[in-house]
């Protein structure tokens, strides 16, 4: 039988180790630990870092089929202007996601203490997040403004007007698609904050009321941010609307 | 730009040979986090990623095998994957011939396996730095709490490891 209260912590320790034993690991050589490190991440924070590194490349691509779009429809002012627009809002927005990309790297790595990184992915989850996703809505918005001037030209050499249903159509696709993505990723991320809730309770009492206050603070200063965002989707639905319905 | 390829796979050599020398601690990391042979490997590949990913950073401040066992068991706890409650002593029935081996201890320690891996995640993290004789000072540095909360955790967790074994032990008999 065993009893802890019988054993000293010596005998305790001695017997972890031979339960080492026990598990039966693989013995692996460095060849196959090369093999493991040139392998892909599954885990949520990878997953993080690869949607905000696939936005900016996103984010560029559409700058340039602007930048283009910008020059086939040459002598079309409201198209230019519209095409300019666009540019101008994402030159900043690709800068911030930039740095959203580097703070999020901070935060992920995995040398920090437990506390720490358990913390700051809640915050980032529960604050930043949010704004990750806008920036995504905006790059699907004028990806698809973009996207549709490069159409429209190739198929018809100028912008075909559309009529008001037409335009419903497109922005209520628009809308949908960017709520779909807004909701799944509410839902993975949902799950994780619970389990990182329940891991710094779990290491100290504490932790997650010194937590919840800093997250209070960050989504104060945040809280700009996410407006100014906001109004960037909403000139982006005008720009589609002014585009496509020759305003 | 082949020099900084050829700097790269060197650095990626050099490293693999350092984790290989240290898998020890990556073993009882996914050991104690991962209730099957599959679930084992998946995790420990992840942990050498993460390893590689967090090598740059690494600064020698601290032991390589503390640096690494931070790695390992932030990992591990961030890890969540739905629908895995397969119990551990499923896991251990399918290195029957090893306990077998050691017989004469082989029912503690599968009882003390047992235990630790109904803790939660935090506790099976602080038991396993101190199973495996990491000071309270280094376990407070890993989990980033305090001394005094490392040793109130401590004797917390081994009475609860006792009433599991106990409880264990009356549902076997």
């Amino acid at each position: 039988m065993l009893n802890l209260n019988e054993m000293n912590d010596e005998k305790l320790k001695a017997m972890w180790s031979k339960a080492e034993k026990l598990a039966g690991t693989s013995d692996y050589k460095s060849p196959a630990i090369e093999q493991f490190i040139s392998g892909r991440s599954n885990d949520a924070a990878s997953k993080i870092r690869n949607m905000i590194i696939l936005d900016i490349a996103l984010k560029t691509l559409v700058l340039a089929v602007l930048i283009v779009d910008f020059v086939l429809f040459w002598g079309t002012f409201h198209v230019m202007v519209v095409t300019v627009a666009g540019a101008v809002m994402l030159i900043p927005l690709l800068f911030y996601q930039k740095k959203l990309l580097n703070r999020f790297t901070l935060t992920a790595y995995n040398g920090q203490s437990t506390r720490d990184k358990l913390a700051s992915m809640l915050t980032y989850l529960k604050t930043r997040f949010f704004t990750t996703l806008l920036l995504v809505a905006i790059t699907y918005l004028f990806g698809f403004i973009a996207g549709s001037l490069a159409y429209f030209y190739a198929a018809y050499g100028y912008v075909r007007q559309l009529d008001g249903v037409d335009v419903m159509v497109f922005l209520g696709f628009i809308v949908i698609g960017i709520l779909f993505n807004f909701l799944v990723n509410r839902a993975q991320v949902n799950y994780q904050i619970k389990h990182l809730e329940l891991c710094l309770s779990d290491l100290n009492e504490n932790n997650l009321a010194l937590v919840s206050e800093n997250i209070e603070l960050q989504r104060k200063q945040d809280r700009s941010n996410k407006i100014l965002l906001a109004l960037v989707v909403i000139v982006g639905f005008v720009l589609l609307v002014a585009v496509f319905m020759n305003v | 730009m082949k020099n900084k390829t050829k700097v790269q796979r060197s650095t990626k050599k050099e490293f693999s040979e350092r984790i290989r020398e240290h898998q020890g601690i990556i073993h009882k990391v996914t050991m104690v986090y991962t209730d099957g042979p599959a679930d084992r490997e998946d995790l420990f590949q992840e942990i050498c990623l993460q390893l590689w990913k967090s090598y740059p950073r690494f600064r020698g401040e601290a032991k390589f095998s503390t640096w690494m066992y931070r790695v390992a068991l932030n990992t591990a706890i961030s890890n969540v994957r739905k629908n895995r409650n397969k119990p551990v002593h499923e896991f251990l029935n399918e290195n029957v011939q090893l306990i077998d081996e050691i017989q004469l201890d082989g029912d503690q320690v599968r009882l003390l396996y047992r235990a630790i891996a109904a803790l939660n995640r935090i506790d099976k993290a602080i038991i396993l730095l101190w199973l495996d004789e990491k000071s309270y000072d280094e376990i407070a540095s890993v989990m980033g709490t305090s001394i005094s909360n490392v040793s109130v955790k401590l004797v917390r967790i081994k009475r609860r490891l006792e009433a599991l074994i106990r409880d264990a032990e009356k549902h076997e008999l």
